[in-house]
């Protein structure tokens, strides 16, 4: 992550942001308790640089109170900055290795395929054949 | 990146197919009101970058759209023209995937087997068998086992982020290390302004900045034009001279009109059990083309073509809720529904994409933006497109039937997403192939009608799109337009 990167102060309000999009759920963490504003906040702005600068102004306009209200008022009136807020929390959230454990992800991780055996829709392809009228002659 | 755990948010920034967006090096933007906006990978290899690796050929009737449905233009050539060399860049790409599907001509088997379907291929056969349609297990540019250059897939499903296994095919693996050997210099960084003419109209090479802004000029004695149908228009009216004021190639005034994108649109299936649909790869697992010819019955001429892809991780999942559910307010996505989409959708979803032939419109056409220039001071590219009525209908027909393949399929819900804004990469039809100089702009060499040594041979050439993902199609054409100048060539017209 390029520049000095988020004030103590505007992880806090990251935090309250963040819960109000992605609460508690059931056996589900909320977004503050797994540690979106922390390192995982800096894990997705390695990733996505560009989005830090509109990002940190966000937070130093959220104000003090009534975050929930502010939140739903980017949600209907402001789409791109919404848009940065919510594809950061998501972003960050389903970066925790908790979140992806409770959920039941490995991650994009290699799992080699088999092609020695034959297929066993061949019999549903067969099907297709005789039914299908061939195609579209054009001479 | 795409073997980190941070591989999703590579769609994020750096690896947005839309340019506007990633803003590469190598990028130029794009500006204009657009109902879908084009998207496009600029470096080496281009489109061939950032894809999907779907390969499926066109129809036989899609080169016959005039003749046979009585709109758009007919092909000068047809695809018995196209026959040997899909099956030569087939091999050249490593093609897995199974022959003998009904709905097209009979070609080559091709060179590696077919990747296994799957749970979510399964499923969605199923369902398409229960109901009597047509599908077939997806052909890919992805080796199913070592070949060529490629590796054998691995599954990871971060085929448009890039391929850590170099399983997928693209030109830096399938093409570039022989033609480098056969002595080829390939100079990156470059970016192309002009292509210039000499007095007798011919053609001379490409003037073209390098990466710290020197000018260059590589003199040549034919050009082939290969930068997509934004591109490769936008160069050409760049070219514009006293002998070509409108543009190279353009007395026909065509060069950037008529782009076509297939609009697109999807259905995404959730179903009850698991099916691991994050895993890969991200080509089509089946197709469908049940409904891509013309039919008496619909209020609507030519046809869609259906893919089943995974839906990736689970910020894809819960992006794919929260867009099916746009309109339904911050309360149903947000909040406490938010991790409805991992309970719901994620693992236990496939996508069937509808891609729509899109016929070509003069006014759908790329110009010269008038004020925005990209990095290098050159006018971005300005695009205006609407996607017409009939396309509208036949998208709206499809997903319909889409909703009716996935409850056959049993699914517990369906997520249905309306025109995506952005397009998936297809674009074609600037540079229109025919045999009359007034009404389109190659020859059927796809020889530029107006400079007898400049030839294109990207998806600009398209006269009508179809609905198969071009790739395939784009290669073959381009494989027998230079066939025939390397044959030809005691006769090809040079500069002096």
């Amino acid at each position: 992550m390029s520049g000095s990167g988020p004030t103590p102060a505007q992880r806090l309000t990251l935090d309250r942001l963040a819960d109000v999009l992605v609460p508690e759920g059931r056996n589900m963490p909320a977004a503050s308790t797994v540690g979106v504003s922390e390192g995982l906040l800096d894990r997705f702005l390695d990733a996505a640089p560009a989005l830090a600068e509109p990002l940190l102004s966000l937070l130093d306009e959220a104000p003090a109170e009534g975050l929930d209200a502010f939140v739903r008022h980017l949600a209907s009136q402001r789409p791109g900055d919404f848009g940065v807020l919510s594809t950061t929390v998501v972003g960050a959230y389903y970066l925790s290795a908790e979140v992806r454990r409770l959920i039941g992800y490995p991650g994009q991780q290699p799992n080699p395929l088999s092609v020695a055996s034959e297929p066993d829709y061949l019999d549903m392809l067969e099907r297709v054949h005789e039914r299908h009228p061939g195609y579209r002659e054009c001479s | 990146m795409s073997a980190q755990p941070e591989a999703e948010l590579a769609w994020v920034e750096r690896w947005n197919p839309d340019p506007n967006v990633r803003q590469g090096l190598a990028d130029y933007p794009l500006t204009g009101d657009a109902d879908v906006r084009p998207v496009m990978y600029n470096g080496v290899g281009g489109g061939l970058v950032q894809w999907a690796a779907m390969w499926q050929t066109l129809l036989a009737s899609d080169f016959r759209v005039r003749t046979l449905d009585g709109i758009a233009d007919d092909w000068p050539i047809g695809w018995d023209d196209l026959a040997d060399c899909y099956a030569q860049v087939a091999r050249d790409m490593s093609v897995s995937g199974l022959g003998g599907d009904p709905a097209l001509p009979e070609m080559d088997p091709y060179p590696n087997p077919p990747i296994p379907i799957g749970k979510i291929g399964q499923v969605a056969a199923e369902g398409m068998d229960r109901l009597g349609w047509h599908w077939w297990p997806g052909a890919n540019a992805i080796a199913s086992r070592r070949h060529g250059n490629l590796q054998a897939c691995q599954r990871r499903g971060t085929c448009m982020i890039g391929c850590p296994e170099n399983a997928k095919a693209t030109p830096s693996l399938t093409h570039w290390p022989s033609v480098q050997a056969a002595g080829a210099r390939l100079v990156t960084g470059a970016r192309v302004t002009e292509i210039p003419v000499d007095e007798r109209g011919r053609v001379r090479g490409a003037a073209y900045l390098d990466r710290d802004g020197v000018e260059h000029f590589q003199p040549a004695q034919v050009v082939m034009l290969a930068a997509n149908a934004v591109g490769t228009a936008r160069l050409l009216l760049l070219s514009a001279s006293p002998r070509f004021p409108d543009g190279l190639a353009n007395s026909s005034g065509l060069v950037g009109r008529r782009l076509m994108q297939h609009p697109y649109r999807t259905v995404t299936v959730v179903c009850e059990d698991p099916l691991d649909s994050w895993q890969g790869p991200w080509g089509q697992v089946i197709y469908s083309l049940e409904f891509a010819e013309t039919h008496p019955d619909r209020d609507f001429v030519r046809g869609a073509k259906w893919m089943v892809m995974p839906h990736g991780g689970p910020m894809f999942a819960a992006a794919e809720y929260q867009e099916a559910h746009r309109h339904d307010g911050f309360e149903a996505v947000w909040g406490a529904n938010f991790h409805r989409a991992a309970d719901e959708v994620f693992g236990r979803a496939f996508t069937w994409g509808i891609q729509a032939e899109d016929l070509p419109e003069d006014d759908n056409r790329v110009t010269l933006d008038p004020t925005m220039c990209d990095s290098s001071g050159l006018p971005a590219a300005h695009v205006e497109y609407r996607v017409s009525e009939n396309t509208r209908r036949m998208l709206d027909f499809n997903v319909a039937r889409a909703v009716e393949a996935a409850e056959a399929s049993g699914a517990v819900s369906t997520l249905v997403r309306d025109v995506w804004p952005t397009g998936i990469g297809h674009v074609l039809g600037t540079t229109r192939m025919g045999n009359d100089p007034q009404t389109s702009v190659v020859d059927r060499w796809c020889r530029a009608h107006d400079v007898p040594n400049l030839y294109v041979i990207d998806g600009g050439v398209f006269v009508t799109g179809g609905s198969a993902n071009p790739t395939a199609t784009i290669m073959a054409n381009a494989l027998r337009v230079t066939d025939h100048l390397i044959e030809a060539r005691a006769s090809q017209e040079i500069p002096a």
